[in-house]
C-alpha cells in the first residue's frame, strides 16, 4: 500500500517482495475459537498499523417494544468499564498506546473498529477480553450515558431530515418485523431501560460464539492466534441468542406516511420490500440501485436533477441485511416542487426501467462501477476489514468479496427489468413525505 | 455511533509518525514552461491513477460575490470545446472514474481518480476541462437555480451552516469571511460569463500545479502531462498582496442566530488560531489532541463523558494560508446551553492554569504518531498531499521532522505553546439555537449579535 515506502527499514521491505502485491482471497486467513468467536487475518505490512474490527450479530432487530434502541446503548456501554478497566480507562488505555476507536450500529449488527500501531495488538485484545468477559454495567454510567444517546438522537433529528422521514417510513414499511423500530431507539424508552434490561441484553448477546473478528494490517497471523487464544479463548460461550419468529408479510397495498418540520421544500421517500442480502436478486438490485442514482448520467439524477430542476437531490440505497428489508429512494424537491409532483417524476422513471429495461452501455457502466469500487476498498487497510468482515457476516463468506465484481457481471438486462417490476411495485412500497410546516 | 467527531477526525486530521522513520515516497517535481508545476509519483498496489489539480482560485478571490469561486469549479464541468456536459458525465461513469470539482479558502480545482486502462479517456477530459471549458449557459442556468435552493436547505441543520457564521464573524473584512458556498442574493445574480471571467483570471498556469499518483512511469507519465498541458496559455498570475487579518479581539462577542424550531443549541466558542505555516503547528497539535482532539480529551470527557451534556465536544484549529481559527465545538439541548458553555470555558481555563503532565503529553504523543501513517495510505490522499504543499509553500521536511517534532515536545515548552496559541479570553461565541429560550442567558459572555437563520447569508 501507499506508505510502503516511506518506510526506511530495508528489513520490513524485504519479507513484501514487491510493492504491488494485490490481495487476494487466499491471502485472507481464519480460525474459529472453541468458544465459536470466528477470526479473519490479513497480514499486510504496508503501513505499520493495523486494525480490529468486531462484528457482533446483535442489532435494533433484536429488540422489542420498552427496549428499543438497547442494541445502541450497549455499543455506548461497552466503553464505560470492564473488571480489569474501570470507567475510561478503555479509551485512556487505548489512546495513549497509540491506539483510537468507534463503533457503529444498525438494525442487524454492533460493530467496535479499533485502530492502531502495530505493537498495541495486545493491548487491544487485552482490552477487548476484558470488556466481552468482564463488562461492568455501573448504574452511574448507565445515567450518564443516557444523557450521551439522548443527545446522539436529537442532534441526529435536528440535522438530519433524512433521520427525521426514515424514521417515519421504516415505522410503516414494516408492520410486525421489528425493523420498524429506530435503531437510536424511542426517546421514551431511552429514558427507561432497567439495569436489568441491560444485565439480560449483554449474557443474551455478547457471547464469543455470536461474533466474527476480522484483523487487517502490519501483524502476523501468528500474533493474532497466540493472542486471541491467551485472552479470547477463555471466555466461555453461551447459548446463541434466540432466532427472530417474527417474518414481515408480503405487503398488500401502497402506505403512505407524512410528517413536518421547518424544511423549505418537500422531501419525499419511497420504500419498497426487498429481499435479504443473502438471496440471489441482492446484486440486480444493488445494480439496479447505481442504474437509478449513481453519478450525474444515471437515471433519476439525470432526468430529476441535471435535465430538470425538479429535485436538487436524489439517491437511492439498499442495506445489507440478515432479513428481509427496504429498497430506498430519497429525493429533496426542487423550489416550487410539490411531494406528489417530485413522486411523479421519480414513478415515471421506474415504470421506463420495468417496461423497457436498461441499455445495454448503462448494465456495463454500473457494472465498471462496482469493480472500481473494489479497487478502492483495497487501497487502505480499513476498507479491507471493514468489507472482508461485512461480506463474511451478511453474504456468509469473506471470498465474496472478491468474487462480486464477478458476480455483478453476470447480471443481465432481463434481471434488471425483472427485479424492477417484481419489487417496485406500487402495492410494495411506503411513501413517506416530509413538508414544510403550514403556515402559522 | 460512539463518536461522530472521531469519524470526522479519522479522515481530516493530520497527525504523525508511528514506529518508523519516515519520508515522503519518492516524487518527481518539475515545472512547464508556461510555469503549471507538475508533480508525479508512481504508486503501484492497485490499478489505479489520482489526480489532483489546484489553482489559486479559492474564495479568498471571490471579492463581492460570496460563492463565484465554487460556481466557476462546478461549472468547469459544464461542457469543453470537445465535450457537452452529458457526454462528460457520460465518459466517467461509464469507466467507474471520478472527477470532483473543489473550492476551499485558498485554492480551487479537480480532483480524480480513474483505471489505469482509462487513463487516455479521463486525462484528455481532465485537460479539455481544465483548458477548455465552455461554461455552457443552459447547463450553469439550471445549476444556478439548484444552488440557490440548496442554499436555503442548508440552513435546515446548524452543523452545516455554523462554520460560515463564524467564520464571517471572526474575519470581518478579511476574504477568509467570505461564506464558499455563496449567498442567495450573490449566487443569484451570477452568470456563466462571470464563471468564465473568474476562470480566466484564476485558473493560471502560473499559480497552477497538477499531481499525479498511481501505476504509471514517471517518464511516460511526463510526456503525457507534458503533451496536455505545456501548449496551455493562460493570463499571467495575479500578484495579490495580503495582509493577515487582525484576530486580535478587544472583547468578548456573542452572535445568536436564532432557529426557533431548535431543539438544541449549536456552539462553536473560540478566536485567533495558526496559519497553515506555523512553525509550531506540530506541537499546538499535540496540544489540542489533549483538549479536544480526541475520544479521551478534556472537552469530550467532561461534557460528554462525566455529564451526557452532549454526544461529543470537540476543538480543533483550522489552518489556511494567511491566518487560521481556533474552536470549541458542541451542542446540547435547548434547557442545558449556559451548564455546557460554562463547562467548555473551565476546561479551557484549566488547561492555561494547570497544564499538561507527563503522562498526558506523552499518551497525545503515542496517539498522534499512530494516526499518522493511515492518513497518507491511499495514492488520492498522497495526491493531496503533494498540491497541498504547492499551495502552502511546505515541503516533505514537514513529513520527514514529524515524528521528531513530536517527540521533542515537553511539558515546560508546552506551557508556552499553551499561553501562546491558546484563547483564554476575549473568546468569540457563534450559537445557533432558539434564541427565546436562550437570548437572556447567553448575553453574559460578551456583547450580543443576533440574526435570524432564514434571513440570507451569515
Amino acid at each position: 500500500m501507499k506508505l510502503k515506502k516511506l518506510l526506511l527499514i530495508a528489513a520490513v521491505a524485504a519479507g513484501l517482495g514487491s510493492a504491488s502485491a494485490q490481495t487476494k482471497p487466499e491471502d485472507v486467513k481464519t480460525f474459529t475459537l472453541q468458544n465459536g468467536m470466528k477470526f479473519l487475518v490479513l497480514e499486510d505490512h504496508s503501513i505499520p498499523n493495523a486494525n480490529m474490527y468486531i462484528f457482533w450479530k446483535v442489532g435494533s432487530r433484536n429488540e422489542v417494544h420498552g427496549i428499543t434502541g438497547l442494541s445502541h446503548f450497549f455499543e455506548h456501554m461497552m466503553f464505560n468499564g470492564s473488571k480489569q478497566y474501570g470507567p475510561k480507562q478503555f479509551d485512556r488505555v487505548m489512546e495513549a498506546n497509540g491506539g483510537s476507536n468507534n463503533a457503529y450500529t444498525t438494525e442487524n449488527v454492533t460493530v467496535y473498529t479499533d485502530w492502531f500501531q502495530k505493537d498495541a495488538l495486545e493491548t487491544i485484545f487485552k482490552l477487548e477480553a476484558d470488556r466481552i468477559a468482564n463488562l461492568s454495567i455501573d448504574p452511574k454510567m448507565v445515567e450518564s450515558e443516557r444523557g450521551v444517546v439522548l443527545s446522539e438522537r436529537s442532534t441526529g433529528l435536528e440535522n438530519s431530515n433524512y433521520r427525521l422521514i426514515g424514521e417515519q417510513v421504516q415505522s410503516v414499511a414494516f408492520q410486525e418485523h421489528p425493523y420498524m423500530l429506530p435503531v437510536i431507539g424511542f426517546e421514551s424508552d431511552i429514558k427507561s431501560w432497567t439495569q436489568q434490561d441491560l444485565e439480560n441484553y449483554f449474557k443474551t448477546y455478547y457471547s464469543p460464539n455470536n461474533a466474527t473478528t476480522v484483523i487487517v494490517g502490519d501483524v502476523t497471523l501468528d500474533q493474532v492466534k497466540k493472542l486471541a487464544e491467551k485472552y479470547i479463548a477463555p471466555i466461555p460461550a453461551r447459548g446463541l441468542p434466540p432466532k427472530i419468529r417474527t417474518v414481515e408479510p408480503p405487503q398488500n397495498g401502497e402506505r403512505r406516511v407524512n410528517a413536518y418540520k421547518d424544511i423549505s421544500t418537500p422531501n419525499v421517500m419511497m420504500a419498497y420490500h426487498v429481499p435479504e442480502t443473502k438471496n440471489e436478486d441482492f446484486y440486480a438490485i444493488d445494480l439496479l440501485s447505481s442504474l437509478l442514482t449513481s453519478g450525474n448520467s444515471s437515471r433519476l439524477t439525470k432526468a430529476l436533477v441535471m435535465d430538470s430542476t425538479l429535485a436538487t437531490s436524489i439517491s437511492s440505497s439498499t442495506d445489507e441485511s440478515f432479513d428481509p428489508s427496504l429498497f430506498t429512494i430519497y429525493a429533496i424537491a426542487g423550489s416550487n416542487v410539490s411531494a406528489p409532483d417530485l413522486e411523479k417524476a421519480i414513478d415515471r422513471q421506474i415504470e421506463m426501467v420495468i417496461k423497457n429495461g436498461v441499455t445495454d452501455t448503462e448494465l456495463q457502466k454500473v457494472k465498471n462501477q462496482k469493480l472500481m469500487d473494489f479497487y478502492h476498498t483495497l487501497e487502505t487497510i480499513n476498507g479491507k476489514a471493514r468489507n472482508l468482515g461485512t461480506y463474511d457476516v451478511f453474504f456468509g463468506d469473506y471470498k465474496r468479496m472478491f468474487e462480486a465484481p464477478e458476480l455483478y457481471k453476470n447480471v443481465t438486462n432481463e434481471d434488471i427489468k425483472r427485479v424492477a417490476a417484481k419489487y417496485l411495485s406500487e402495492r410494495n412500497r411506503t411513501v413517506g413525505y416530509l413538508l414544510p410546516e403550514k403556515s402559522k | 455511533m460512539k463518536n461522530i467527531f472521531i469519524a470526522l477526525l479519522a479522515l481530516l486530521s493530520v497527525s504523525a509518525v508511528a514506529q518508523s522513520t519516515f519520508k515522503v515516497p519518492k516524487y518527481e517535481k518539475f515545472q512547464l514552461k508556461n510555469g503549471l508545476t507538475i508533480y508525479l509519483m508512481e504508486q503501484h498496489e492497485v490499478p489505479l491513477i489520482n489526480v489532483s489539480a489546484v489553482f489559486d482560485a479559492g474564495s479568498i478571490n471571490d471579492g463581492d460575490r460570496a460563492g463565484m469561486s465554487m460556481v466557476t469549479s462546478d461549472a468547469l464541468l459544464f461542457g469543453t470545446e470537445k465535450y457537452t456536459k452529458p457526454q462528460i458525465e457520460e465518459a466517467i461513469d461509464f469507466v467507474g472514474a471520478r472527477l470532483q470539482p473543489f473550492t476551499a479558502k485558498d485554492m480551487a480545482g479537480i480532483t480524480a481518480s480513474f483505471a489505469v486502462k482509462d487513463q487516455e479517456k479521463l486525462l484528455d477530459i481532465i485537460q479539455q476541462v481544465l483548458v477548455h471549458p465552455v461554461f455552457d449557459k443552459t447547463e450553469f442556468d439550471k445549476y444556478r437555480q439548484r444552488t440557490v435552493v440548496e442554499l436555503a436547505q442548508q440552513k435546515e441543520s446548524p452543523r452545516a451552516v455554523i462554520g460560515h457564521y463564524y467564520n464571517a464573524f471572526l474575519f470581518g473584512n478579511f476574504p477568509y469571511a467570505i461564506p464558499g458556498d455563496g449567498t442567495k442574493p450573490t449566487v443569484e445574480k451570477m452568470t456563466s460569463d462571470d464563471a468564465m471571467a473568474f476562470y480566466k483570471s484564476n485558473y493560471t498556469t502560473g499559480k497552477g500545479a497538477i499531481a499525479v499518483v498511481g501505476d504509471f512511469k514517471t517518464a511516460d507519465m511526463k510526456k503525457k502531462m507534458t503533451d496536455l498541458f505545456g501548449g496551455w496559455k493562460t493570463a499571467g498570475a495575479r500578484m495579490v498582496k495580503r495582509v493577515a487579518p487582525n484576530l486580535e479581539f478587544e472583547k468578548s462577542r456573542v452572535l445568536l442566530v436564532d432557529k426557533p424550531d431548535a431543539r438544541e443549541t449549536t456552539f462553536l466558542i473560540g478566536g485567533k488560531g495558526i496559519d497553515y505555516n506555523s512553525a509550531d503547528y506540530v506541537p499546538v497539535m499535540v496540544v489540542n489532541t489533549i483538549l479536544g482532539g480526541r475520544f479521551t480529551s478534556w472537552l469530550n470527557d467532561a461534557l460528554r463523558v462525566n455529564s451526557g451534556l452532549t454526544y461529543g465536544a470537540n476543538s480543533r484549529f483550522t489552518r489556511m494560508k494567511y491566518a487560521g481559527t481556533f474552536a470549541i465545538s458542541t451542542f446540547t439541548k435547548n434547557s442545558t446551553t449556559v451548564p455546557a458553555v460554562d463547562m467548555a470555558l473551565n476546561v479551557l481555563d484549566s488547561l492555561h492554569k494547570t497544564g499538561l503532565n507527563d503522562e498526558i503529553l506523552s499518551s497525545a504523543k503515542a496517539y498522534v504518531k499512530a494516526s499518522f501513517p493511515p492518513t497518507y495510505e491511499s495514492a488520492g490522499a498522497l495526491a493531496r498531499l503533494l498540491t497541498d504543499m504547492y499551495v502552502y509553500n511546505f515541503d516533505e521536511s514537514f513529513i520527514n521532522t514529524f515524528q521528531s517534532k513530536v517527540d521533542g515536545l515537553t511539558t515546560e515548552q508546552s506551557k508556552k505553546i499553551i499561553a501562546d496559541y491558546f484563547p483564554k479570553d476575549k473568546l468569540q461565541f457563534v450559537m445557533i439555537g432558539k434564541a427565546s429560550e436562550i437570548r437572556d442567558q447567553v448575553k453574559k459572555y460578551g456583547d450580543l449579535t443576533e440574526k435570524q437563520i432564514k434571513a440570507d447569508g451569515y
